[in-house]
């Protein structure tokens, strides 16, 4: 259990410093640390079992489906890695709390910085792949917190986006191997994927993993071609640096690749890529270091070349190599630690980090500069310090390399090579920066820093030391406890002296030392020469690719989505008919085998007629008025065509539907434009034309197909069950308000909605109200001809009367609560045309939102009604009782269902209708928008 | 008789239409009153119908009639889940709107309740025909809502966005004939029984006429090349609203599943997964859309917009994959990526309120006022939508990519997807930046966020590391959907053959 | 008659069709306009078609199929609020945008002289 703990402690120590920081920057430092400090305790009382080669695991569930478990582990690699982190950690927070200015905020940083802490430890501990990429990830987005923390000066900004570019693309690779990992072994759990070596190694997608993997590593550990980002990083706050690219985030790719070195290395394509990737890294770096003039900048690239010689070291397949890799791991971690906050401190006191004007400092800060320059010193690998001794075993792995074949002598040359130019800038750091004369202009003028900041570096330069002299004292059982677990065997008997003999090796290591020197002699020589070309600087490069690629894809966008109703239908249209199309050319006999109707000459003449009209509806559809009539002919011929075809209901229906709609079309015509301008192109007219016929072809083709073909519906049941059940003779009528009543209740639903929203178009619009058509001419100033407004006056009682018959007639003869509502708004409406807006206003008091409402509430409130009963919404009961006069009538909660379906019809038709009715005449609406 | 399958759509019904009616009809306040304990209502019977729902597929038969005959509404897990998902994000969207959208212009609180109908009704109908209508309640709801506020863009937007979605009725309509036509019934259950045996010419029509919905419900899902109305649409309505249609895209996927994976599913003979050699390509393809769109996105609305495409992609890719675990993944990730969708449009609206000027465009602005707060906000949903752990977002991708099986079907979908969130990470930190740190001057603007406004916007965040630490249980309940939805609705089966004499 | 109805069907909805894909929001209004009758014809006679029948219990021996009926009822309703919706909506839109151009901008040189007039103020 306390090793969930170790994660624990340093996630909830994430809230600690933004609660203590009011109290001072003191308190709020010692508090951060508290809690990490208590989990590296745990970690060292782990540390004997380990040691036992005991399986330390703890594991919890957490979402099985996925495979992903709570699952954490201490082996040699864990507790070496663990160490390092919350070690060095702490003493970052140490440090911070001198090197933060007042202006920073304390607490935020901490925050992130433990957030930061948590989610490396968590890489390291996880004993479960998918959990290990939840916490890669999580270092991916709390390091761009951390980078971007003054995010006021634009480098910040940038470079926390490049990071997070380049090691989000990384993580999403690891993520893709990490599961195909998982397809292959069946499993997430470490162990498991640790004994499937040979499983993995000789699977199809080995390859495919390898380089996912390795994409994963690269980008994170700034191998080349993905080492740009990294000294873009240093806008970050040098302790984040500090952290950052000595023991953590840079070293996570390192980890991954020495976590999964059992199973994915051993073949071919992991040396190649994995060793070459490794030299050619370690080479740029070790070269471009040289010629920083940025402190930070040349400790960065030293920092890439150093990643790249481990993961040269991880990339030569021999254990040997791999123990090597964990030293220099190890050793690394330690001295570059301590530059970097050496340099951190020089920046602090001097006010710059430009080594132009950084001169003879020792004389200022003879303390901070021998402590500098013994790290620099191990950076360079002189005897004595901790540098030296992996040094020795790199090169002599590189001796017995053959994954080269022939040319595998260049490893060793080269690598002396660029061991030179580490001792060159090593040298250029100690001796630009410490002697060489006078400072030039430093905006202060530099003193030793306070003795606490100092002390960090104190403890690491000392292990440099100890390190250096003791090694097998020191950290034999670690190292080879995490190399153990590394090569995931027996270990090669090895010896950790600082004397091997003379031997190959110390001959390349004198040979990297005396060249360093004569590079950094004639260093000026080189920097001419390297003046010549052109700084590359990644940070533009980067942006300006990146924006590219924005440009490009918003001009694509524009393009493709260019705002054009015409395109967009167009596809639209074009894909349905292609989906509806494809299948018909399989249909071999179109007709079916059901007896047709014959044809007479009424059928045809309407046929002839709807016809003429439709094709007249487009050819003069530009005359907007001509086609206006055009269209009521068809729709007059389709409820035609209801009654001929045994469905008065929709004749009826469709009639008066028909009559509003050119009421409404004719209206909308006040408004706008009376001719519609010829302007689409012939070439798209043809195209609109073909897409239109083929379209049309198609749906007649699958009408007819489907209307001559014998068809076995549940209709039967409605016919049997309508009078019986419903207790209607109108088997529609019936379906409407009782069997399918709820498609009714949401048809009405939407009239009303339809209303309310014209509402708000309407009480929205502007004042635009032509007096004129578009040829000027001025639209008729006798507003309510006399005649029409005596005629109607009559016809109004008769309308109402006419509608109250329809509705009640519904149930059993054609009819019902929809038909009787147009009918009525009709009538209303006639009076609108007849006396104008305000006349009818004094005399009939209607809100129509109020009747909406009700209606719709008369509607649901009956449906509601039969749960009374304990039966189910909707559910219908009748009754017959006898009148005086009118005799036997039908009471039917349908009736009710109706009358809400009437009244919802009313309001709705005569709320669109008033209103924009309202709009024509020169009275303004009198309600508005907002209560 | 038990009534909790029809509450989540009556409860709206009945408090949209009171609102229309004095006494409440007369002042905002008294509305809004309404509309909150409405929606504690469905909060409730939703949770209800939920619970009920584990133990058993919740059937209702309207009118008490015998299915196929009647309307009947069929509550099993997915739909119970996605009416409650739709109640919670209705009530984040509402709750914004108290802050004062909601009184921008009339009837916002009945129009919304409308809306909550429909896509509960959308989520809940067991019969085809019935579908068409509450999809013709929630678009018209949605065609009324989009133009709340008012201005030229709503107008514009609207304009296109009505035009697209009535062909697409009228489609629809031509689909619903075909399918009556060959299968004689309406209800779904009764449709994936009857395809199987069709004569082969009527299996044609059929098949046509399936093809056929999913050009309609493609159209809804904003699949690829039918998805132009959205952006603008979404990135023009008021914020509420915007948030609230985040779930419109998942009725069209939800009926893509249901239609296209269960009623011409397995069992439909020669027209088995017809649909799914189509879905294939655009789904992906919707995925690059939304991707190339979020990188190109010139402000945060539209970013968020086109994050909206790449859901309906990567939903559309759990559709296809045809496996349970896809389907799991599918509904997971739909619960996560509808509620931070949301809760980012909310936030957008915010950001762009305190940056003035600059609104929610990617230029230098000054400094919000409350910066940290809103930073804080977006931070976390950013990580959510961009599929980073530790939230809920890496969840469903990680499922996803798991339930690919074949090797080609790794190489597509794995690209994609991974790519797609590669563009989505890149546009968010160079969104994030831009908003909240490149700033000039240090004058913020005086107007404070409503706490209101922030409730609503956490209450939905909050959902995504609920997601994650309850992520057990939460796979485990869309295990139980994703099987029971991928049979024949066995329930209504029963039902339907207890009728037969 | 069967030929005649469906090849009337497929012509109206080829007209539909042909108008909504026109630049202008009245024809596009009237395009769907026709593009519905079509549709509520097509979506009539999925319930195949009978001559002198019924759906009146008794009042002939032969029953038409009502469901399709009942059907295409909701679809014109639906269609009516929705058209009604569309209409107001191109209204709106010309008042707002100053032309009455589906995409609410007008392609150079064309549009009417009232409409330039808008866009100028």
């Amino acid at each position: 259990m306390s090793l969930f703990w170790i994660l624990l402690l340093p996630l909830l120590g994430t809230v600690v410093p933004l609660l203590t920081e009011r109290f001072g920057r003191t308190v709020c430092a010692f508090s951060t640390a508290a809690l990490p400090a208590l989990a590296l305790v745990l970690v060292l009382l782990q540390m004997p079992a380990v040691f036992d080669g005991e399986a330390v695991v703890a594991t919890a569930p957490w979402i099985p489906l996925l495979g992903l478990e709570l699952s954490v582990h201490l082996d040699g690699l864990a507790l070496l890695f663990a160490m390092l982190v919350l070690g060095i950690g702490l003493l970052i927070i140490l440090y911070a709390r001198y090197y933060l200015s007042d202006k920073d905020s304390m607490g935020l940083f901490y925050a992130y910085l433990i957030l930061f802490m948590t989610a490396m430890l968590g890489i390291v501990v996880s004993h479960n792949l998918l959990q290990m990429w939840v916490f890669w990830e999580m270092t991916s987005v709390s390091s761009f917190l951390l980078i971007s923390f003054w995010n006021h000066n634009t480098d910040a900004r940038k470079g926390a986006r490049m990071a997070m570019t380049v090691t989000g693309l990384g993580g999403l690779a690891l993520l893709a191997g990490v599961i195909l990992i998982g397809n292959i072994v069946g499993s997430y759990d470490l162990t498991a994927v640790l004994n499937s070596g040979d499983l993995l190694r000789e699977h199809a997608a080995y390859p495919v993993i390898v380089i996912l993997v390795l994409l994963g590593a690269f980008t994170k550990s700034a191998q080349f071609p993905f080492h740009f980002w990294l000294p873009y990083a240093m806008a970050a706050p040098t302790p984040v640096s500090a952290y950052l690219h000595s023991a953590t985030m840079v070293k996570a790719g390192i980890f991954l690749m020495a976590r999964f070195y059992p199973v994915l290395s051993g073949t071919e394509l992991w040396f190649v890529i994995v060793s070459l990737t490794g030299l050619t890294t370690l080479l740029i770096g070790a070269y471009t270091a040289l010629f920083k003039h940025d402190l930070k900048g040349l400790l960065a690239y030293s920092t890439v070349s150093h990643l790249g010689l481990i993961t040269l070291l991880l990339g030569m397949g021999s254990d040997m190599a791999a123990v090597a890799a964990v030293f220099h791991i190890i050793n690394h971690a330690i001295f570059k630690a301590s530059l970097f906050m050496a340099a951190g401190i020089i920046d602090h006191e001097t006010g710059t980090r430009d080594m132009r004007r950084l001169n003879g400092l020792w004389k200022y800060m003879p303390y901070t500069a021998t402590l500098a320059m013994v790290a620099a010193a191990s950076m360079a690998g002189v005897p004595l310090l901790n540098g030296f001794l992996s040094k020795e075993m790199f090169f002599a792995e590189t001796l017995d390399q053959s994954s080269l074949g022939s040319l595998s002598w260049m490893i060793p040359v080269l690598a002396t090579v660029g061991t030179a130019f580490s001792v060159a800038y090593s040298l250029r750091f100690i001796h630009d920066v410490f002697f060489n004369g006078e400072p030039v202009d430093l905006p202060k003028t530099p003193h030793e820093p306070p003795r606490y900041m100092r002390l960090p570096i104190d403890i690491l330069v000392a292990l440099c030391l100890l390190v250096g002299i003791w090694p097998a004292l020191l950290i034999g059982d670690l190292l080879a406890t995490a190399a153990g677990a590394v090569v995931g065997g027996d270990l090669p008997d090895y010896g950790l002296y600082i004397w091997h003999g003379f031997n190959l090796p110390l001959l390349m290591s004198a040979l990297a030392m005396t060249g360093g020197a004569y590079v950094y002699i004639s260093r000026e020589k080189l920097f001419t020469f390297q003046s010549q070309f052109p700084e590359a600087n990644a940070n533009l490069i980067f942006d300006k690719s990146v924006k590219w690629v924005m440009k490009h894809c918003a001009t694509f966008i524009d393009w493709f989505e260019n705002g054009s109703l015409q395109r967009y239908s167009f596809l639209l249209i074009l894909f349905a008919l292609v989906l509806l199309g494809l299948p018909l050319i399989d249909l071999n006999t179109t007709a079916g085998l059901r007896p047709q109707i014959p044809v007479d000459a009424v059928m045809l003449s309407g046929a002839a007629l709807l016809a003429v009209s439709a094709l007249g509806t487009v050819i003069w559809h530009r005359k907007r008025l001509i086609a206006l009539l055009m269209l009521s002919v068809v729709g007059l011929i389709v409820s035609l065509a209801f009654a001929l075809f045994s469905a008065p209901d929709l004749a009826l229906t469709q009639l008066s539907v028909e009559v509003v709609t050119i009421i409404l079309l004719l209206l909308a015509l006040f408004f706008l434009p009376q001719n519609t301008p010829k302007e689409s192109s012939p070439r798209r007219v043809a195209r609109d034309l073909t897409i239109a016929a083929i379209f049309g072809g198609i749906i007649g083709t699958i009408n007819y197909a489907l209307i001559t073909r014998p068809l076995d519906s549940i209709s039967e049941f409605f016919l049997a069950n309508a009078k019986t059940g419903g207790g209607g003779t109108n088997v529609v009528n019936v379906i409407l308000v009782d069997f399918r009543g709820f498609d009714t209740l949401g048809e009405i639903t939407v009239l009303g909605i339809a209303a309310l929203g014209i509402y708000k178009l309407i009480a929205r619009m502007g004042l635009f109200k032509p007096t004129s058509d578009d040829y000027g001419r001025p639209w008729t100033e006798d507003k309510h001809p006399m005649m029409l407004s005596v005629i109607s006056q009559g016809l109004l009682p008769l309308a109402l009367l006419v509608s109250a018959y329809i509705f009640l007639r519904g149930h059993n003869l054609p009819g019902g609560g929809f038909i009787a509502g147009l009918v009525t708004s009709i009538a209303i409406i006639q009076q609108y045309m007849a006396h104008g807006v305000d006349w009818l206003k004094d005399r009939l008091k209607l809100d129509y939102q109020k009747v909406i409402g009700s209606g719709l509430l008369i509607a649901t409130l009956t449906g509601v009604g039969s749960w009374a009963f304990g039966y189910p919404f909707l559910t219908s009961w009748y009754d017959y009782w006898t009148w005086p006069v009118i005799g036997e009538f039908e009471v039917a909660s349908a009736i009710a269902f109706d009358l809400g379906v009437y009244l919802t019809v009313v309001g709705a038709t005569m709320l669109i209708l008033a209103n924009l009715g309202q709009h024509t005449t020169t009275e303004r609406a009198r309600e508005t928008e907002h209560q | 008789m038990q009534h909790w399958a029809v509450l989540p759509i009556l409860i709206p019904l009945l408090s949209a239409t009171l609102m229309l009616l004095p006494p409440l009809a007369r002042t905002i306040r008294r509305q809004r009153i309404t509309s909150m304990i409405s929606l504690v209502l469905m909060l409730g019977s939703a949770l209800v119908l939920f619970h009920l729902s584990t133990e058993a597929t919740q059937l209702y038969q309207l009118g008490d009639w015998q299915p196929p005959f009647g309307i009947l509404l069929v509550a099993d897990r997915v739909s119970a889940l996605l009416v409650l998902l739709t109640t919670v994000l209705a009530t984040g969207a509402v709750l914004y709107s108290l802050a004062g959208d909601d009184n921008q212009g009339k009837y916002f609180h009945s129009l919304m309740m409308f809306q909550l109908m429909g896509v509960n009704g959308a989520f809940l109908t067991g019969d085809i025909f019935n579908l068409f209508v509450f999809f013709e309640v929630l678009l018209i709801a949605s065609y009324a809502l989009l133009i709340h506020g008012g201005g030229k863009q709503k107008t514009q937007a609207n304009v296109h966005y009505i035009v697209l979605n009535l062909i697409g009725s009228a489609f629809f309509l031509f689909a619903l004939g075909m399918l009556y036509g060959t299968l004689g019934t309406l209800n779904m259950a009764q449709m994936s029984t009857r395809i199987a045996d069709l004569s082969p010419g009527a299996s044609i029509l059929a098949e046509a006429g399936a093809l056929l919905l999913l050009v309609v419900f493609g159209l809804k899902a904003a699949m690829m090349p039918l998805h132009f109305w959205l952006p603008k649409a979404y990135a023009s309505a008021s914020a509420p609203v915007a948030a609230m249609f985040a779930i419109m895209t998942k009725v069209g996927i939800y009926s893509i599943f249901r239609v296209h994976t269960v009623v011409f599913g397995e069992h439909a003979g020669d027209l088995a997964y017809i649909a799914i050699p189509w879905i294939w390509p655009l789904a992906l393809l919707t995925l690059v859309i939304g991707a190339v769109g979020v990188l190109a996105a010139p402000s945060l609305r539209t970013l968020v917009a086109n994050l909206i495409l790449i859901s309906a992609g990567t939903l559309l890719v759990a559709v296809v994959l045809l496996n349970t675990q896809a389907v799991i993944g599918g509904l997971y990730y739909l619960v996560h990526t509808t509620l931070v969708t949301g809760a980012l449009f909310l936030l957008a609206d915010l950001i762009a309120q305190q940056r003035g000027q600059a609104t929610d465009r990617f230029v230098v602005s000054r400094p919000m006022k409350q910066a940290p707060l809103l930073g804080l906000l977006f931070f976390i949903g950013a990580v959510t939508v961009a599929g980073l752990p530790p939230l809920s977002g890496f969840v469903g991708k990680a499922l996803l990519l798991q339930a690919a099986e074949t090797a080609t079907q790794m190489g597509w979908v794995w690209s994609s997807i991974l790519l797609s969130s590669l563009a989505v990470i890149i546009a968010l930190s160079r969104a994030g930046t831009n908003l909240f740190w490149h700033v000039s001057g240090n004058k913020t603007g005086t107007e404070n966020a409503r706490p209101i406004q922030i409730i609503a916007i956490v209450l939905l965040l909050l959902a995504s590391p609920a997601l994650v630490i309850f992520g057990g249980p939460a796979t485990e309940f869309a295990e139980a959907a994703a099987l029971q939805m991928q049979q024949m609705y066995p329930e209504v089966q029963t039902l339907i053959a207890e009728g037969q004499p | 008659m069967e030929a005649i109805f469906a090849f009337c069907v497929g012509l109206l909805t080829a007209c539909g069709l042909f108008l909504t894909l026109r630049g202008r929001t009245f024809p596009v209004v009237v395009g769907i306009t026709l593009l519905s009758y079509a549709v509520n014809l097509f979506l009539f006679s999925s319930g195949r078609l009978l001559i002198n029948g019924a759906t009146i219990l008794g009042q002939s021996e032969q029953y038409a199929d009502p469901l399709p009926q009942a059907l295409v009822l909701t679809a014109i309703v639906i269609g009516f609020a929705m058209t009604a919706f569309v209409v107001i909506l191109a209204i709106r839109a010309r008042s707002d945008l100053g032309n009455d151009h589906v995409d609410g901008r007008n392609p150079p040189g064309a549009g009417l002289p009232s409409d330039r007039l808008k866009e100028k103020n």
